[in-house]
């Protein structure tokens, strides 16, 4: 007779649920970068939700950041770059927040991010990084320290631990268990999922576990993860089998940039129903023609 | 004079400089001239030379087909090539890329880059740039970087940057024992600049019909260099020809 086997738990989450206790005053990061591979499904979640006073690290970011600073969710951001590169050098959004004093801003290079991330995950205060010594990155943010390295005597950076509650990121595919196979390169995801407490993962397809078998070496996994099933989940932002979608980054940049409330009513529009709404309000022709 | 693009010219110049010991060359976010150029000097002259354009590792010797320059720099078409970049992985190499290229929205006499922005009297801010990307991190190891303005007026020259997000200043990286070799020179769509031996800006030429005059009228500090500096070497038709036809033929340049 052969022993019971015990079954394997399920991560998969509904979009509501998986984000129920991203709460006020979390600290989040979004994972994807210029306009690829953002969780912009969880996004709009937190936003509809109107979650307050979160701190957010977003490296390479745009719509993510801009949507959740316009529906009130940040208290700081903690970012390399806010941008649509050539529709928009710096985001709308981002650049009135930062002039008008309403969000705390903290510059950082990529290079710290990935830094900052790796001494959260190894439980470290802090890395040592080259690059940015000399510049005014240590006004902009206040954790960076320069010191004096013991072994060398050299002047570098402290990059102090970046720890998250949650890490919100994409991946094309996973199986029920957050094993996740991204098909683009993942950006910086890796990482910010391990400095993270849960990671929410955001993908198009739940695919069968033996799927994700014939591929071991495309994996990727971290211990709390939260898999949520979105298609087309990344729009306006592109995934490996979809473009960014410029018609709509210009109706975002727009409204942002216009007088009046053209921003609360893009907030309210694309921001205040389900995804299957959100997918709705584009429709399955502007989808289509996106597909690569 | 020939009909071509600013962004064309830049890609081209920078195509030109490229040089056989650039093993790997990276291009960051909005810089589709700095991808054209990459691409065609590895078509052209630099068969060894790796590109990492948008989200694929390039090579273009052998009959390798030739990534297209999109608008976007992680377009999901752009990952074909060799190997995938990964973001992170770029940080653990630190000595490469070898190459890399950066704008600003200030640059100064020193070369310092201001990407950051320009605060306010308030302590809050006058001008807000998107922020550092990895100006920081790139431009203290890489071999060498190209640095890539978009206008040449007295409020992007500028005598010193209000903040410093790359530090070009070749003292400072002296003095902080830099290890990557810093600016390699300076476009402008009024001309080409390298720095002197004490490291301040200099003409080094003037793209065509551009004056001394018009340049110095231009720049907010005073530009080291002659009366009358060398007119930079214009596109010629073989390179505006292979630009066009097998690097941009979607001509996101031309625009």
């Amino acid at each position: 007779m052969s022993a019971a086997t015990a079954e394997r738990t399920s991560a998969v989450a509904e979009l509501e649920a998986a984000l129920a206790d991203v709460g006020d005053g979390a600290t989040i990061g979004i994972g994807g970068a210029v306009t690829a591979a953002h969780p912009m499904a969880l996004v709009r979640e937190l936003a509809r939700r109107k979650v307050r006073g979160l701190t957010v690290l977003a490296p390479v970011a745009g719509l993510d950041v801009e949507l959740l600073i316009a529906a009130g969710c940040v208290e700081k951001l903690v970012s390399c770059y806010v941008g649509y590169e050539v529709m928009a050098g710096v985001g709308p959004v981002f650049r009135a927040a930062a002039r008008a004093g309403t969000i705390k801003i903290e510059d950082i290079d990529e290079g710290h991010c990935v830094a900052g991330l790796r001494a959260a995950a190894q439980r470290l205060p802090f890395m040592p990084w080259r690059g940015g010594v000399g510049t005014d990155i240590t006004s902009l943010n206040e954790g960076i320290e320069t010191f004096t390295d013991p072994v060398a005597g050299e002047e570098l950076l402290a990059i102090p631990a970046m720890p998250l509650d949650f890490a919100l990121v994409y991946a094309e595919i996973s199986d029920a268990y957050g094993n996740a196979q991204p098909q683009g390169t993942g950006n910086m995801d890796l990482a910010l999922g391990s400095a993270a407490e849960t990671v929410i993962l955001q993908v198009d397809r739940v695919v069968p576990n033996e799927v994700i078998r014939r591929a071991p070496e495309r994996t990727w996994y971290w211990q709390d993860t939260r898999v949520v099933r979105a298609p087309f989940g990344t729009h306006p932002y592109s995934c490996a089998t979809m473009v960014a979608d410029i018609e709509h980054l210009q109706e975002f940049l727009d409204a942002a940039g216009g007088e009046g409330d053209g921003l609360d009513a893009y907030v309210q529009r694309y921001a205040s129903a389900d995804h299957d709404s959100y997918l709705e309000q584009i429709g399955i022709r502007r989808i289509a023609s996106l597909l690569v | 004079m020939a009909d071509y693009s600013t962004d064309e010219l830049f890609a081209i110049l920078l195509a030109r400089d490229l040089r056989a010991e650039d093993r790997s060359v990276q291009i960051g976010a909005n810089m589709p001239m700095a991808r054209a150029a990459a691409v065609m000097a590895g078509l052209t002259r630099l068969p060894d030379l790796r590109v990492l354009v948008g989200l694929g590792v390039a090579n273009l010797a052998d009959g390798a087909s030739v990534p297209p320059v999109y608008p976007f720099l992680f377009d999901p078409r752009s990952q074909v090539g060799e190997a995938l970049m990964v973001q992170e992985k770029a940080f653990d190499y630190s000595r490469r890329p070898d190459v890399f290229f950066v704008g600003g929205l200030q640059v100064d006499r020193r070369g310092n880059i201001n990407l950051f922005g320009i605060p306010g009297p308030d302590g809050g801010w006058k001008v807000r740039g998107p922020g550092g990307v990895a100006l920081g991190s790139m431009s203290t190891s890489c071999a060498g970087y190209y640095i890539v303005m978009p206008r040449h007026d007295q409020r992007t020259f500028v005598e010193r940057v209000a903040l410093i997000t790359a530090l070009g200043d070749r003292t400072e990286r002296e003095r902080l024992r830099f290890p990557g070799g810093g600016v390699r020179f300076v476009l402008s769509p009024l001309g080409v600049f390298d720095f002197d031996d004490a490291g301040d800006m200099r003409v080094r030429s003037l793209h065509e019909g551009v004056t001394m005059d018009a340049v110095r009228e231009a720049t907010g500090f005073d530009l080291a260099g002659p009366d009358s500096a060398p007119v930079t070497d214009p596109p010629t038709e073989d390179e505006l020809r292979t630009l066009r036809e097998r690097v941009d033929p979607e001509g996101t340049l031309r625009a």
